[in-house]
């Protein structure tokens, strides 16, 4: 089910926030279990059997790792939860691209596997992975309540595209839970926003994106203009889907982290990758970057580490080499700052601002391209190397017809709302004003929303796929 | 007002929005036909276990839950605003306002679309009319987006070349054919507000110039005769944004109220009206000339001065059109196409000398695929 659907939004919410608050505290995790799976179900029905598989799994291992910890049989058992949490999404999301490689290289034709990814598969092992390893390092009691842990495993606010949540960051609320109207409200805000960044900006940038692609009148910049947009679509489709899941969770009485920090602002791609999908960075750093030694080891096998880490977290994204390239180029940006560029970037502001927006708008159209080839088409039309006039018909007629939303959207993407805000706060009578203001915005962000979506098309989230 | 009042009436306030609506969803009676959009609406689907299993049955709902929402059509205009209004987008759906009038972006030249008109029209010239004397024209009625596209700064084919594609394939095959221009005798104000069709009290410049170029004349002392209701055009509920209702006026003589119109929709003759009031009262007033979508009509007149005939073959255009050449011919035979297979034409209709108008509008001719 999507967050940003009608049916979502004024059928199942509603009845699950009812049944929900009604009832008793001790069975409220039954509750969002049972939704939960009906949330995943309703798109995936076949699907979601590989969900219950591997909450019982991550249920089962977690308590052998808990009951064997110490032994020398604990690693083992690590490895061997890992390699069979991790077996689904290998299988899904690897084994074509895998069999791909094989006949490239022996030339023996073997049946492709052709399966259709479950949503959020990636999301949700890794989750599963995470906890796992929590347990086997002792960071983390083993869930005993089998409905907590399920409820955990398969919690609807953040399961198809996160952010990963930890399980030690909401062990407690598994348990208990405070509510309030604080919270109630932080939680809805949130979630209109998302909506209204999901629905109102990266929707409308996507159909630039998608009358570019229908486009027979490219151009140079109609390329460049294409790949703003898909940068700024990115972001506010799964920002927007991260503020809905957080929001949600904070009406339910979790506390997710933050997965994103205005990462268009940032001046090196290292505080970028601070800001930018944070519960997959810091998943790495933790779990696959600090125990391979981080950057406590020699330069040659730090580089290796480095290269490692961004290689995987461009496998993670997809199961094509210019997501691999991808993270390549990312981890070759990395390691350029940490040896040279840092302190040049440091003293020029300006500059490195114009960097990160340069190298992060390429690395999306490595990351969009439906293969590598494909991607070093879209560079070279670019760079001027495809032939293509700077300026066409439609190039012009997209600026006029979305430069409004771009300009909004680029202002949306840092601070300068949150400012705005803050500098009224602090004016007499600022923060009354606002606090008048507020539940006004989130009524009607909730029906210039919903509006969209009645005479809206289908538009999944971008990052259901990973 | 203090946080924590704040915090409480954004609460209670956004839980009362949701539920009401959400209720009204669940208690809303399913409407079967949006007469906005000129669309039937998605119905609740059947819950099987097997719908329920291959996902179906989720599509079907998702699809329903936004059809039938309350107050769609409230909603449809209120984002219709916030597209041109608030995010200052040219268009909304391909369509957009300039002067009052709502025009659809007619983007871009699609050169096999045209190409498959014109074997169309080939097709049917060599199979029925190769060996005969008929004299063959043709004429493009622009879409609105000609005469708007510059001024609102939306984008535009260009037309020269599509009528200079359309007429060079045609004359490959059909020998002796003749383009009749319309561009320069037309202007926006010769078409309603709210519809793509032009409007037949304004034609009688079209009518004449084109009974001119093959051969005869019209005259243009008609009497105008205005529909009561207002007129919600096609584009109306598609742009979903307030705009003025055209009235529907249509133009009668006595040599139009005497002649006979003959419908053959079904294979049998049935009689028909040249101005329908009946159609005019339905979800289309524009149905109002020659009753709409009609595969194959002959209008003949008794009293004709003249034995010229035309075989009139159009679009929905040549509907208000086709009753101004009347006054020219003994006869008028209107073929449309898309709702006849040209390997029936030859049971209804033999060419001998007539004259022959392909009568399309650039709609139609860059998306050619309904022509049969």
């Amino acid at each position: 089910m999507l967050f940003s659907g009608i049916t979502f939004l004024y059928y199942f919410l509603p009845l699950f926030l009812l049944v929900y608050f009604l009832t008793p505290k001790q069975f409220r995790n039954g509750v969002l279990l049972t939704a939960s799976l009906i949330f995943y179900a309703w798109k995936e029905p076949q699907n979601v059997i590989w969900l219950i598989l591997l909450a019982l799994a991550g249920y089962g291992f977690g308590l052998g790792l808990a009951w064997l910890r110490g032994s020398r049989q604990s690693r083992r058992l690590l490895v061997l939860s890992v390699c069979i949490c991790a077996a689904p999404l290998v299988f899904f999301k690897y084994a074509d691209f895998f069999i791909s490689g094989f006949h490239a290289v022996t030339g023996w034709p073997l049946p492709y596997i052709s399966q259709t990814l479950p949503a959020g598969i990636s999301f949700y092992t890794f989750q599963m992975i995470g906890y796992l390893a929590d347990v086997y390092r002792g960071e983390a009691a083993a869930q005993k309540n089998p409905v907590r842990f399920a409820a955990y495993a398969a919690m609807f606010p953040q399961l198809i595209a996160g952010p990963i949540v930890r399980y030690t960051d909401i062990a407690l609320q598994l348990s208990c839970r405070t509510l309030g109207f604080d919270r109630a409200a932080s939680g809805i805000e949130r979630f209109v926003v998302g909506l209204a960044k999901k629905v109102l900006l990266a929707d409308v940038l996507g159909e630039l994106c998608a009358k570019f692609q229908a486009s027979d009148d490219r151009s140079v910049l109609f390329y460049w203009l294409y790949a703003a947009a898909f940068t700024l679509r990115i972001y506010f489709d799964f920002s927007g889907y991260s503020d809905m899941a957080i929001g949600l969770g904070r009406l339910l009485g979790f506390d997710f982290k933050e997965n994103f920090n205005y990462p268009y602002i940032s001046r090196s791609i290292t505080e970028f990758w601070r800001r930018w999908h944070i519960s997959l960075g810091s998943w790495f750093r933790d779990y696959v970057y600090i125990p391979l030694g981080g950057n406590r080891v020699s330069l040659g096998r730090w580089l290796g580490n480095v290269s490692l880490v961004w290689i995987l977290t461009g496998f993670w994204h997809g199961a094509s080499w210019n997501f691999i390239v991808w993270g390549l180029f990312f981890a070759l940006l990395l390691i350029a700052e940490k040896c040279f560029l840092r302190k040049y970037l440091e003293r020029h502001p300006i500059v490195s601002h114009l960097y990160v927006l340069f190298f992060v708008i390429v690395g999306f159209v490595i990351f969009q391209a439906g293969d590598l080839g494909e991607a070093v088409r879209y560079l070279r039309a670019m760079f001027g190397a495809g032939g293509l006039s700077l300026v066409s018909e439609e190039f012009l007629y997209a600026i006029r017809s979305y430069g409004m939303v771009l300009l909004l959207a680029a202002a949306a993407s840092t601070p300068l709302g949150k400012a705005v805000l803050a500098s009224v706060k602090r004016k007499e009578k600022g923060e009354q004003l606002i606090h008048l203001a507020e539940p006004a915005a989130a009524a009607v962000l909730l029906l210039l929303s919903t509006a969209y979506l009645v005479d809206g098309s289908f538009s999944p989230f971008l990052y259901f796929r990973f | 007002m203090q946080a924590e009042k704040k915090n409480r009436v954004l609460t209670i306030g956004m839980a009362v929005l949701l539920f009401v609506l959400s209720v009204c969803c669940w208690l809303k009676k399913a409407d079967a036909y949006s007469a906005s959009e000129r669309r039937a609406l998605a119905q609740c689907p059947r819950l099987t276990a097997d719908a329920v299993w291959s996902g179906s049955f989720m599509d079907a709902f998702d699809d329903y839950a936004a059809d039938q929402f309350p107050f769609r059509d409230r909603f449809r205009s209120g984002k219709a605003a916030a597209v041109t209004g608030l995010f200052a987008q040219k268009d909304y759906n391909g369509l957009y306002m300039e002067d009052g009038y709502i025009c659809r972006m007619e983007y871009p030249l699609k050169e096999e679309m045209l190409k498959n008109t014109a074997d169309h029209i080939s097709r049917l010239y060599e199979r029925y009319m190769k060996d005969t004397d008929v004299s063959v024209y043709i004429s493009v009625v622009p879409d609105k987006n000609y005469f708007l596209a510059r001024k609102h700064g939306a984008l535009s084919m260009n037309y020269d070349a599509l009528t200079g594609i359309l007429y060079s394939s045609v004359m490959e095959t059909v020998e002796n054919c003749e383009y009749i221009d319309l561009f320069p005798l037309l202007s926006i104000e010769d078409y309603y507000r709210t519809d793509a069709h032009w409007r037949q009290e304004k034609l009688t410049d079209v009518a004449a110039a084109l009974a001119e170029a093959m051969g005869t004349a019209v005259c243009a002392d008609y009497e105008v005769m205005k529909l009561e209701q207002p007129f919600y055009g096609v584009y109306y509920g598609q742009l979903a944004l307030p705009a003025e209702p055209d009235t529907i006026c249509y133009l009668t003589s006595s040599a139009l109220k005497n002649c006979t119109v003959t419908g053959y929709g079904t294979g049998k003759a049935k009689p028909l009206e040249l101005y329908d009031l009946k159609k005019a009262e339905g979800r289309d007033a524009y149905e109002l000339f020659l009753s709409g979508s009609q595969p194959f009509i002959i209008i003949e007149r008794a009293d004709a001065d003249t034995q010229k005939e035309l075989v009139l073959f159009r679009d929905s255009f040549g509907s208000s059109l086709a009753p101004l050449l009347v006054e020219g011919y003994k006869k008028i035979t209107v073929v449309d196409t898309r709702y006849l297979s040209p390997e029936l034409l030859g049971d209804l209709l033999t060419f001998g000398d007539q004259d022959v108008l392909f009568l399309y509008s650039t709609t139609l001719v860059n998306n050619s695929l309904s022509l049969r």
